[in-house]
Formats: structure tokens, C-alpha cells, sequence
């Protein structure tokens, strides 16, 4: 991880940091790989316009990145609309690609936990005691030079 | 009853943030009062355990950027100061009476301590009368946060383990390891204060510590003492061609976790001894 000012204040202090009193979703993102999960709790409101996040935090089983990742993605997520949280979540998707394995993963795992707690918001709309949804991720969070040598250890 | 525990449980970080910031003969002082305020945390908890309450160890943010330490104190007196109101609804008076004199003594000493500058939050990434490299910077500031945090976790889990076990030697080994904990907590606090990047341990997550299998918690924690072992000796060669000081220091920790998975692996055979009788 590449540390600029703006990445250690969020790990000094991560935003929306905990359990959120009065959620009406949440949703997990969890790695089986190591253990490591993400839950996301949403408060979502409506407006004129439609549902929107009124308030938002995650909890995390993870490392620092993990953490960096969830103080960062929902402090974007907050305010928006359901169609806006999907793009956030679409767009951060597509940045996976460019980041170092390990915190591809963890980044993905944010972005999952917060799908699933959109996801499981619209489910409860029709059944209020839904429960709730969790996702896995795809990304390995260890670098794919490691995989391939343990791999090759284990075929030996 | 629970309220109190939380805020005790805020209380008890606040000072112990206000004792990484200090520079002066206020440190020890006040990582002393942590270390009080830790102990009434345990007391309150274990009135909580016999009244049949549950109860987590969730709490509430906790800020702490201050640019004078008199500001940090005055926020933590306002906080004894409710503490000791609430008080006066807790069941056990006996024991909300023994708190409550430690309350009054903290808070004047509090009230007259000296002032200082606080340079914890600064950002600027400097041990003192070390010069590293980028990489090694980096690296160090990674593994504070890492590892403060992971210090916060374990003290938290053993103590949860201990508060709800009656096994006397399992006791004993939960104990040391929250004083080792604490012991490498306050190091790596220090250090993150001392680089401007103090922050408070994030919130852990309830079950982490609300163990449903111990032997695999064990076995499990057996295995992140070895990898932080590894993240120790990483960090040592890292830091190692600039300074021999912060070398040693971290081949030190790492030798320490030995004391660690040696009590882990003491603990799961007194368990598997017991799950085989």
C-alpha cells in the first residue's frame, strides 16, 4: 500500500466505523480464504426522489487495508441514491484489476458487503425479515507469484 | 449498569491515548490511571456476569485530535465526572464507592497537570534520531496500526475469556497474556505518538471475543503468533541498515511471541486434557 497523507488519516481514523443504531439492512463480504469479513449496515431513507443512504458504517475482520477500504467506500456511499451506490460499487469493481493482489481482495470485500446490504434492503421490502446477505470474494489475497509457487510446493 | 461499563471502557482508552501523547513526567501518571480505569472495567464487568446482564464491548467513537494535552484532559474529566454520576444507580455501592474515590483523586490530579504541546498527530513519520527509508517508513507505519490494533483485540478476548471462566489455571495463562498485550500496546502506541500517527484501536468485533470453539481460537491464534512473528522479523531487516536501535527493538517482540505461543499451546492441551476426560 502506496501511503499518502489522506490514506493514513483513514487509518487513524476510520470513518463510519462501527455498528449503526436503527439499520434497516446489512450486508457481508467475507473472504474464506483467511477468514476475513466485512459487514456494512445501512440506514436508508426516502425522499422525494426515492431511497437514499442516509446513514452508514462497516465493521471489519481484516487488516488495515480492509479497514482503509471501508472508511473510504462508505464515507462515498453516503447520501447517495440505490443506483449511485450500485455505480460506486461497479466502478470500484473495475479498479480491482489495477491494485496489488492483497488489497484487491480486500477492497472487493467492501464493495461486496455494501452490494449485499443494498441487496438485502430490497428484499426486505417485500419480505421485512429477509436475512441478511452475504458475498465471497473472488480475488486471492495473496499475490499470484505465491499461489503459483505453493502450488507447484503442493504438486511436488 | 452497561452504560457505565462502556464509558468506563472509553474512559479507560482516552487516558491511555493522553499517556502515548505526553512527553513529559504526566506519562506514567496517566498510564497509570488507564491501568485503574482498565481495572474498573473488569470490576463493573464482572457485576454485569453476576446480575446475568449481557453485555458487549461495543462503544462509541472515541476523538482524541487535540493540539494541547489540557484540552484531551478536560474532555476525560467531563467524562469521569459522568461516570461518577452514574454511579449512584449502580446495585453495588460498596464497590461504586471504591470507584468513585479513584474518580475524585484522577480528576484533581487532571486538574492540575502540567500543559503540553501535542505532536501525536502531525503525520510527520519521523522516529525520533532515526533516519529510514521510504520503504522502511512505510512498512513501520503499516505494522503500528496492524499490530496496536491486533494488542487491543487480544487484551479484549482474554479478558472476555477470563471474565467467563472459573478455571484457575486457564486464568493464569489469560492473565500474562493481557499483560504481555498491554505491555506491547503501550510500545507500539508510543511509537505511533512519537511518528504523529496515534489513533485509537477501532471497535472489535463481538465475535471475535464471544468464542464459540476455544480450541480452535487456540489453534488459530497459535498460528497468528507465528505469522506476526514473521511480520517482526520482516520489519527488523527492513529497518535494520538504519537503525540498529529499532532492530533489536523488533527482534525483541519477535522473541516475545514466543512467550505467547508457548501459554497458547499450554492452554489448548489443558483444554483438549479436558475435552478427552
Amino acid at each position: 500500500m502506496s501511503m499518502d497523507a489522506q490514506l493514513i488519516e483513514h487509518m487513524m481514523n476510520p470513518k463510519n466505523y462501527g455498528t449503526l443504531a436503527g439499520s434497516n439492512a446489512e450486508g457481508i463480504g467475507k473472504n474464506p480464504e483467511n477468514g476475513e469479513k466485512v459487514a456494512v449496515y445501512l440506514r436508508v431513507g426516502t425522499d422525494k426522489d426515492g431511497a437514499y443512504i442516509e446513514d452508514i458504517s462497516f465493521q471489519a475482520i481484516g487488516c488495515t487495508t480492509t479497514v482503509v477500504a471501508g472508511s473510504m467506500i462508505t464515507e462515498e456511499a453516503r447520501e447517495l441514491n440505490i443506483n449511485g451506490v450500485r455505480n460506486l460499487i461497479e466502478a470500484t469493481m473495475k479498479l480491482l484489476d489495477r491494485l496489488p493482489a492483497e488489497d484487491a481482495a480486500c477492497s472487493e470485500m467492501v464493495a461486496l458487503a455494501l452490494g449485499a446490504a443494498v441487496d438485502t434492503y430490497e428484499k426486505r421490502i417485500e419480505d421485512p425479515d429477509f436475512p441478511v446477505i452475504t458475498y465471497t470474494v473472488s480475488n486471492s489475497c495473496v499475490p499470484k507469484e505465491e499461489n503459483q509457487q505453493d502450488e507447484e510446493e503442493e504438486a511436488v | 449498569m452497561k452504560t457505565l461499563m462502556i464509558k468506563t471502557h472509553e474512559a479507560w482508552l482516552e487516558v491511555l491515548m493522553a499517556g502515548f501523547m505526553s512527553k513529559t513526567e504526566n506519562k506514567q501518571v496517566l498510564f497509570d490511571f488507564s491501568d485503574i480505569l482498565f481495572r474498573h472495567f473488569t470490576w463493573l464487568e464482572n457485576e454485569l456476569i453476576e446480575l446475568d446482564e449481557s453485555y458487549s464491548y461495543d462503544r462509541d467513537h472515541i476523538p482524541i485530535k487535540v493540539e494541547k494535552l489540557s484540552e484531551l484532559l478536560k474532555d476525560i474529566i467531563t467524562r469521569l465526572n459522568e461516570i461518577d454520576l452514574q454511579l449512584l444507580s449502580s446495585p453495588d455501592k460498596a464497590l461504586a464507592g471504591r470507584i468513585a474515590t479513584d474518580l475524585h483523586y484522577m480528576i484533581d490530579v487532571m486538574t492540575h497537570m502540567k500543559d503540553e504541546t501535542i505532536t501525536a498527530f502531525n503525520m510527520e513519520r519521523k522516529f525520533p534520531g532515526v533516519e529510514l527509508t521510504q520503504e522502511a517508513t512505510d512498512a513501520l507505519t503499516l505494522f503500528l496500526f496492524e499490530e496496536s490494533y491486533k494488542e487491543y483485540e487480544l487484551i479484549m478476548i482474554y479478558n472476555y475469556l477470563k471474565a467467563h471462566s472459573n478455571d484457575a489455571y486457564m486464568n493464569r495463562i489469560f492473565q500474562i497474556l493481557i499483560d504481555e498485550s498491554f505491555f506491547h500496546l503501550k510500545s507500539f502506541g508510543d511509537m505511533q505518538a512519537k511518528m504523529g500517527l496515534l489513533g485509537v484501536p477501532r471497535i472489535v468485533m463481538k465475535e471475535l471475543y464471544q468464542v464459540d470453539d476455544v480450541v480452535q481460537f487456540l489453534k488459530d491464534g497459535i498460528n497468528e503468533e507465528l505469522a506476526a512473528k514473521e511480520e517482526c522479523k520482516k520489519l527488523s531487516e527492513a529497518v535494520a541498515k538504519d537503525s540498529p536501535e529499532l532492530e533489536k527493538f523488533f527482534d525483541f517482540i519477535n522473541h516475545q511471541e514466543n512467550y505467547h505461543i508457548a501459554l497458547m499451546e499450554d492452554a489448548l492441551k489443558h483444554f483438549e486434557k479436558d475435552a478427552d476426560a
